[in-house]
């Protein structure tokens, strides 16, 4: 039996609630992919419930962050020999139905990252206000820095092919990997497009999103995009 | 652009060559943005007094003191204290990470040595 060349990556730190609803859809609607859950320093029972679906878990034995846990995948994907790799929310807003869509492109070689996004058709999903001001200005901010209109730079459901791993594994930022992200790989010349998908709302657990990370977000992916945009790519 | 004192010049132009240090350790990679913050909003601010003699001579009225670049001093201070308090929280979380991670390879190892000598034993059988 060959193997698939497509790998799931599921980043998941304290996702026990919602991460069994995310496999069972995942092996409903996309069973064509292999799939991977990092289970990024989790205290609950996140490792358990995946094991048990016979899902592959590499466990962190700290919280690294949602940049690190990608990271661990994607050199997990390249070792093994995956062409694609394909980061997934194991919170339940990404809908496994549209994981053909996003990865069409990306199989065809018709781009080297594809980005499920909101805002490319006309969707249900409706951001808060300031929420939409971030996303508007951060579409500026790459629009500037690599001349590409991403109207959804926040989107965490990704498809990247083989090469694009091969940088990743080793240079990812370790939390917020948006604009910043975007920019450094558009830079490197890889290119970039996005597919519309539709998002859901978090099916259970709690966003660790809180109001100081909200207070730095900004600050940190302006800095960060400065310097993706400035700095020579390694 | 009026300045009451030599001090507040060089404070000025200090702090504004400092955040372009900063800002050029970030561009090199040697700081990471998060640890950039704290950094930046000190050097701003002080910058901020610096150049502006009005906001200056304010704060220095508020906060009751008799020369206004002690006010500069002060606000530098401010920053000493946060940043070695937010040095302090990282560190106590750092060390307790290293801990974890050592006991973490302590059993790993003993696994490894223990499907090994299982290994051997079943090669002499």
């Amino acid at each position: 039996m060959s193997r698939s060349p497509v790998l799931a990556v599921v980043p998941a730190y304290e996702e026990e609630l919602s991460l069994p609803g995310l496999l069972d859809e995942l092996r409903a609607r996309a069973p064509e992919a292999d799939v991977l859950v990092v289970d990024d320093g989790s205290r609950d029972g996140t490792g358990r419930v995946a094991r048990e679906r016979g899902v592959p878990v590499v466990r962190h034995p700290v919280n690294l962050g949602v940049g690190a846990a990608l990271q661990t995948g994607f050199r997990y994907a390249v070792e093994r020999g995956y062409e694609v790799g394909v980061q997934i929310d194991a919170d339940g807003q990404h809908d496994p139905a549209f994981l053909g869509a996003l990865l069409e492109p990306v199989l065809a070689g018709r781009c080297d990252v594809a980005i499920g996004s909101r805002y490319v058709a006309r969707t249900l999903y409706h951001a808060p206000f300031a929420r939409r001001i971030g996303m508007m200005m951060f579409s500026l901010v790459v629009r500037i820095a690599v001349g590409q209109r991403i109207a959804d730079t926040t989107s965490g459901f990704r498809a990247y092919r083989r090469p694009v791993m091969e940088v990743c594994q080793h240079d990812f930022p370790r939390d917020f990997p948006d604009a910043p992200l975007l920019i450094g790989l558009a830079r490197r010349g890889f290119r970039l497009l996005e597919v519309p998908v539709e998002m859901r709302g978090r099916r259970a657990g709690r966003s660790f999103y809180t109001l100081g990370k909200s207070l730095y977000y900004p600050y940190k992916n302006l800095l960060a995009s400065l310097m993706a945009w400035i700095q020579r790519p390694a | 652009m009026d300045f009451l004192s030599r001090t507040q010049v060089v404070t000025a132009f200090g702090a504004v060559a400092l955040a372009l240090f900063v800002l050029d350790l970030v561009r090199r990679r040697r700081l990471s943005e998060e640890y950039s913050l704290l950094w930046v909003a000190c050097t701003v601010t002080i910058a901020a007094l610096g150049f502006s003699t009005p906001l200056l001579l304010w704060l220095t009225r508020l906060l009751g003191m008799t020369g206004a670049a002690s006010v500069a001093f002060a606000a530098g201070l401010a920053f000493v204290m946060a940043m070695l308090l937010f040095l302090s929280v990282k560190m106590s979380r750092l060390s307790r990470e290293s801990l974890l991670l050592a006991r973490e390879l302590a059993l790993l190892r003993f696994e490894l040595e223990k499907d090994h000598r299982l290994g051997s034993d079943g090669e002499g059988a």
